[in-house]
């Protein structure tokens, strides 16, 4: 091993590969996004009738800045740096500036400055310090030598925008749905739904629904509402159309010659159908264009803002051009687009066409955070803009004349009332909760979960948050389990073995190592012009037989040709018979760089089927879709360049094999055209660690991405800098030595995540009965799972101090109480490197104001160490803020818990001591660690019993072992191979013996306490293991008395409250069983609410006893002896007399029910007895 | 190291264990390293928090002279 070579950025290329999508997105919202967003934000004009003018405002340019030091009125302004943020608890963020235009009437247009606050900075993005710096540049200033980014800082935590599934844009999907019903009478549950983006990326849905009576609707939302629409009117609108025409290309896919032959999607009743679209158009009385422009606009003219004095043709234009296929900007594609999703329905209907399944990953793509940010930030500037407007209005309404409305200065004057720092804080907030404040819901689904806390636990859950993939918060609600599946199309795409289980289980995914998402930009780097690729694209389209689909050219449907769909658009058809050579034309020129055409094309060709999916061939290629890389075979000439990104929606109609030397299933007719890279790119980066995978079952493997992500581990290598709130630590990691190719690949050496402990399977001493393991407590003391917990407090004066006593307050320890001078310095904050017990103070806080010194005091149970004091002169000019961190030890105890690699899970339950280990015949070895021989015939982990035995051929020939899983699926083989399993065990059997160790791995043991041979060989040998940060200290509760409730007496809950564990009723059947009654009521009455209530027996009620004050008697000292007791302190309210006080013990609740009771207007009576004879 | 006499256990009656870390002219000072040139900054009660050398405004404090004393276990 290379120990002195220099860290280079090209190791963690691989690495930087999983995080990418997260920057790019955001790089592309600081380059392009931003502006083209702007452009898209509509003018707004203001009209003074005073002076006659017409005020026009616009958005024009974005400027973002580097993040920088609030300078103090110096000039020139410092950097910030993350880990400044980070440990400052302030927020990584840049300021943020927008150009806009003003414009009297024709006038010169006026560009002004506004400052629009800060916005947060992605790091490693474009405007970040840290981009491009090299893994040296990176640790001098104190950041992880592999740092990816991909996360903000606010307030000094990190945050990551969550991937979120979203239906797949611009591709029209046929959908059952029973809400569909719900919408208004007469509607079936059917619908053709497309979700069209914007070029800035918001979207707007439109929905084609289909009616009981033929005809289909159109909905489309407007500011949160959805408005209907004949489909005829929309038809008839867009283009200047006849019924004719209309019919024709409404029935143009069906042809009398097919009957319900291969491909066939059309049916008679097509005609009868267009008839109803086109009488409904008629009952309408619309005819031509004109009418149904004026018709919509009529009715849409109230919803849209800015439009109020305008023509109906003009508002229904803008209707159609800011709500309706807002993907593409001209009518005709529109109108095309709209026949085709008529079709699409009509053959869903006649069940030509099978729906299209939402829940797959086919129809889905995700939402990037730079994305997410875009569309916000346009919602909140659109709101700032109409806001603006309605400042100036309301100014010249309210002053009139007097409001110098032709004035620059003055009108930026009214506009600053409406802060646009608030912008910046808007984006803030929302990355800070994850929570959309918005009216128009932006359509998105959810309304919150929008962003994580990055957790840095330890590397690969940290990894993991940028790799989820979460299907979003209103499916966590749902009954139904179908969401949850895992479907065959998400092979490849998304892990089938990295879920959680329980509650988000295939709600939350993980993408898979090779998975990427397509970006703005190529795998240069550079900025792709999507238009230049359509033109392209479209240029090979027509170069390879389509039809460029013209205006008014009623063309044929399937069977005889298929429609093509560029992102959306139709752009031509394609004759069936064709197809085939055209994609695979196309694939080829994916693969070739000069051909202008993007390697990450999605060529998505739905074939003719028996009432399958609506055929046609559908290309992509907007960013946000999942892709991944496999090898293209039917191309060999390209020879090196062979490896072709695919999608998840071509994938489905794509033969790709698996180069295992099986056909898959497939037949001669249906050769593979593609083959797998390698089979461990099915898998998620955590998944693609657990070695051998293949040799475990399944649900193993799926403990293990859990576990592993809850593993105590090297967290980071800038732990020295970092005032995370809760940081886990393992002190002596080790690398694994049976390894995967993942392991190297992803550099997770750099932040390993257990040690190599050797361990013995066997019972012994029954203390590692039910998953309990038995450590080695010598083991354990030099060093093994060593580890602490690193908890930062932050003192921060200015920060929670009211405005009254604002900058009164300061460290300083008081002079006059020296007993806190053992912990407290001179300057009011802890010694480093001191202990410090529960209950004793840890800093002193001084008030100028009441002259008072406040200590705080260290809570919990445990004593801590300070770790280190920081203090952060940054605020002001005296000391106002201080990171406190303290470490508390976690070196293993009983009760800790332990895992290997393959969900194997143990409580530690002894600590034994070396001598009393059984120790190997031939070695004198003792083991670490011993487990039970039961975990595994159940449990069927076989590859831990081959990391066993492999780790031990690896430690004794001093070399790591490779553990990739499907290692032989990879070899082609030659027809008379062995099988794989035997092979490795062989293989590994054979070295062991070469070294004169028992071929299968055990060993003969003697027993620690005996010293006598042990009846069995012991399967012995080294397997990796982690500490999960699970620990008892962190957990244990124990309660005799303590706090109560208020209400009812009764013992509270919550370890942090010193509250006690519900002893409930399953508990109590359990004891009543047993007839333990006396300590039944100890637990349940004497430990708990025990009370001694005054009863009334004569009215029986113990709600009307109340105390007697002693009246005080003159005589009362004589003698010097003190007073007789005053008799009856009691005495009841109703009654009127104490004759009838008796005590008795009950639960306090009992009281507490009959005030309840007696608050209902029901009285409660007691009937006293004495003894059994009552 | 001179300091080592001035400890006494902190449960002693918590009188005369003022780690003098250094009594100049200005008063008392307390010695912290700088989070960016690593250099030893001495302020006293009310100085400015930032590195004398540098200027950097995060400082660490140092670990202190006083004798620690842990369970080894």
């Amino acid at each position: 091993m290379g120990a002195t070579k220099k860290a280079d950025a090209a190791d963690y290329e691989a690495l930087r590969e999983l995080f990418r999508h997260h920057v790019e997105s955001f790089d592309h919202l600081v380059d392009r996004g931003l502006e083209t967003m702007l452009d898209k934000i509509k003018p707004v004009q203001i009209f003074d009738p005073f002076s006659n003018k017409t005020l026009k405002i616009w958005f024009a340019k974005p400027e973002v800045y580097q993040p920088q030091k609030e300078g103090n009125s110096k000039m020139s302004r410092d950097a910030l740096l993350p880990h400044e943020c980070r440990q400052a608890k302030i927020s990584y963020s840049g300021k943020f500036i927008v150009h806009l235009y003003f414009q009297y009437d024709n006038g010169v247009a006026v560009l002004e400055k506004f400052n629009f606050g800060h916005l947060p900075i992605m790091l490693k993005s474009k405007l970040c310090h840290l981009n491009g710096a090299d893994p040296q540049k990176l640790v001098s200033w104190k950041e992880e030598s592999s740092e990816m980014g991909g996360y903000f800082i606010l307030n000094g935590l990190e945050r990551v925008v969550r991937l979120l599934i979203l239906p797949k844009r611009n591709y029209p999907m046929s959908m059952l749905r029973n809400s569909f019903r719900d919408r208004r009478e007469g509607y079936t549950d059917k619908a053709v739904v497309i979700r069209c983006v914007r070029e800035d990326q918001s979207s707007v849905t439109v929905k084609l629904y289909y009616l009981q009576n033929g005809s289909a609707r159109l909905g489309f939302w407007i500011q949160g509402r959805e408005y209907l629409l004949p489909v005829g009117v929309v038809l008839k609108a867009l283009i200047d159309t006849n019924d004719h025409e209309i019919y024709a290309s409404l029935t143009c896919c069906y042809s009398e010659k097919y009957g319900r032959g291969k491909g066939v999607v059309g049916t008679q009743l097509l005609s009868e159908r267009a008839k109803i679209i086109l009488d409904e158009l008629r009952d309408l009385s619309l005819f031509t264009q004109r009418q149904c422009l004026q018709h919509i606009g009529e009715h849409f003219q109230p919803v849209m803002d800015g439009l109020e004095n305008e023509s109906y043709t003009s508002v229904a234009n803008a209707v159609l051009q800011d709500y309706f296929f807002v993907h593409l900007n001209n009518n005709y594609d529109k109108f095309n687009l709209l026949i085709f999703m008529v079709q699409k329905l009509f053959s869903l209907i006649d069940q030509t066409s099978i729906p299209d399944n939402p829940d797959s990953l086919q129809n889905q793509e995700v939402l990037l955070p730079g994305h997410l940010i875009t569309i916000y930030l346009k919602d909140k500037l659109e709101d700032w803009l109409q806001k603006a407007k309605k400042l100036l209005q309301d100014e010249l309404k309210n002053k009139g004349e007097n409001f110098d409305f032709s004035s620059l200065a003055h009108v930026k004057k009214v506009m600053d009332k409406n802060p646009g720092r608030q912008i910046g804080s808007a984006i803030e907030n929302m990355l800070k909760t994850g929570r959309l404040v918005t009216q128009s819901g932006l359509d998105l689904q959810q309304r919150a979960g929008y962003t994580v806390q990055a957790e840095r636990l330890n590397f690969l859950r940290f990894l993991s948050h940028f790799r989820a993939v979460h299907r979003g918060a209103s499916f966590a609600g749902l009954r139904t389990t179908s969401v949850r599946k895992l479907l065959p199309e998400s092979w490849g795409f998304l892990c089938p073995v990295h879920t959680p289980d329980g509650e988000p289980c295939g709600l939350l995914n993980h993408m898979t190592s090779t998975c990427r998402i397509t970006s703005f930009f190529d795998s240069k780097g550079k900025f792709r012009d999507f238009v230049k690729i359509r033109t392209s694209i479209l240029n090979v389209l027509i170069g390879i037989g389509m039809t460029p689909s013209l205006p008014k050219i009623v063309q044929a449907g399937p069977p005889d040709v298929l429609s093509v769909l560029l992102d959306g658009r139709v752009v031509g058809s394609i004759p069936s018979a064709e197809v085939e050579k055209a994609i695979s034309y196309l694939r080829r020129l994916k693969l070739s760089t000069t051909s202008g055409i993007p390697d990450d094309l999605e060529v998505g060709y739905v074939p003719l089927s028996f009432g399958g999916a609506y055929p046609g061939l559908y290309l992509f290629t907007n960013p946000s879709r999942f892709v991944r890389p496999v090898r293209n075979i039917s191309a060999p000439e390209h020879g090196s360049q062979n490896i072709e990104l695919i999608g998840p929606f071509e994938q489905v109609f794509m033969e790709i094999r698996c180069p295992d030397g099986g056909d898959g299933g497939r037949t001669n007719e249906f050769p593979a055209t593609h083959e797998e890279i390698h089979p461990t790119g099915m898998l998620s980066v955590v998944a693609n660690l657990t070695p051998w995978s293949d040799h475990n079952q399944s649900p193993r493997n799926m403990y293990q991405c859990q576990m592993a992500k809850q593993t105590m581990a090297f967290s980071s290598q800038a732990i020295h800098f970092r005032a995370d709130q809760k940081l886990y630590h393992l002190q002596t990691p080790q690398t694994p030595i049976v390894r995967t190719g993942a392991y190297t690949k992803y550099c997770i050496d750099e932040y390993p995540t257990g040690t190599n402990a050797i361990v013995a399977v066997l019972a012994y001493s029954g203390y590692d009965m039910e998953d309990a393991m038995i450590l080695n407590k010598s083991s354990v003391e030099r060093g093994m799972f060593h580890g602490q917990i690193y908890q930062t407090e932050t003192v921060d004066l200015s920060e929670q101090s009211s405005k009254s006593d604002r900058e009164q307050r300061m460290f300083r320890r008081s002079n006059t109480d020296k007993s806190v001078r053992p912990w407290i310095d001179s300057d009011g904050l802890p010694y480093v490197g001191q202990m410090i017990h529960p209950n004793e103070p840890y800093c002193s806080v001084y008030n100028e104001v009441t002259n008072t010194t406040k200590n705080h005091l260290r809570k919990g149970s445990e004593s801590v160490i300070v770790d280190y004091v920081a203090v952060d002169g940054k605020s002001k000019k005296i000391l106002q803020k201080a990171n406190i961190r303290f470490r508390h030890p976690r070196n293993p105890v009983i009760g800790d818990k332990f895992s290997s690699r393959h969900g194997q899970k143990g409580v530690c339950s002894q600590l034994w001591p070396d001598v009393d280990m059984p120790f190997s015949g031939i070695t004198g070895m003792r083991p670490d660690l011993i487990i039970n021989p039961h975990a595994f015939p159940s449990r069927m982990t076989i590859a831990m019993l081959l990391e066993s035995i492999a780790a031990k051929v690896g430690s004794l020939d001093g070399e790591f072992v490779d553990a990739t899983p499907f290692a032989s699926s990879t070899t082609k083989t030659n027809g008379e191979e062995k099988s794989e399993s035997e092979l490795l065990v062989d293989q590994i059997g054979t070295r062991l013996r070469k070294k004169g160790f028992n071929y299968h791995g055990v060993e003969v043991l003697y027993s620690g306490v005996y010293g006598t041979e042990l009846t069995c060989e012991i399967f012995i040998g080294p397997v990796y293991y982690q500490r999960l940060r699970h620990m008892v200290s962190d957990k244990f509760q124990v309660r005799s008395t303590g706090t109560v409730d208020q209400v009812t007496r009764q013992p509270i809950k919550g370890r942090k409250r010193g509250g006690g564990i519900r002893f409930g009723e399953m508990e109590r059947d359990s004891m009543v069983a047993h007839g333990a009654a006396y300590l039944l009521h100890d637990r349940l009455h004497t430990c708990s609410d025990y009370h001694i209530a005054d009863v009334c027996s004569l009215c029986g009620s113990i709600l009307t006893t109340e105390f007697v004050q002693p009246q005080r008697r003159p005589g009362r000292e004589i003698g010097g002896l003190p007073p007789i007791r005053a008799p009856k302190k009691v005495t009841c309210h109703s009654c009127q007399t104490s004759r009838g006080m008796e005590t008795v013990a009950m639960p306090y609740v009992f009281r507490y029910l009959a005030a309840e009771l007696a608050g209902m207007n029901i009285k409660m009576t007691l009937h006293l007895s004495n003894g059994a004879g009552a | 190291m001179a300091n080592r006499e001035s400890y006494t256990y902190p449960s002693n009656s918590g009188f005369g264990n003022d780690a003098m870390q250094g009594v100049s002219s200005a008063g008392v000072t307390v010695s912290y390293i700088c989070g960016e040139c690593a250099s030893k900054v001495a302020l006293s009660k009310n100085d400015p928090i930032r590195c004398s050398s540098c200027g950097h405004r995060v400082l660490y404090k140092e670990r202190t002279k006083r004798m620690v004393q842990f369970e080894a276990r």
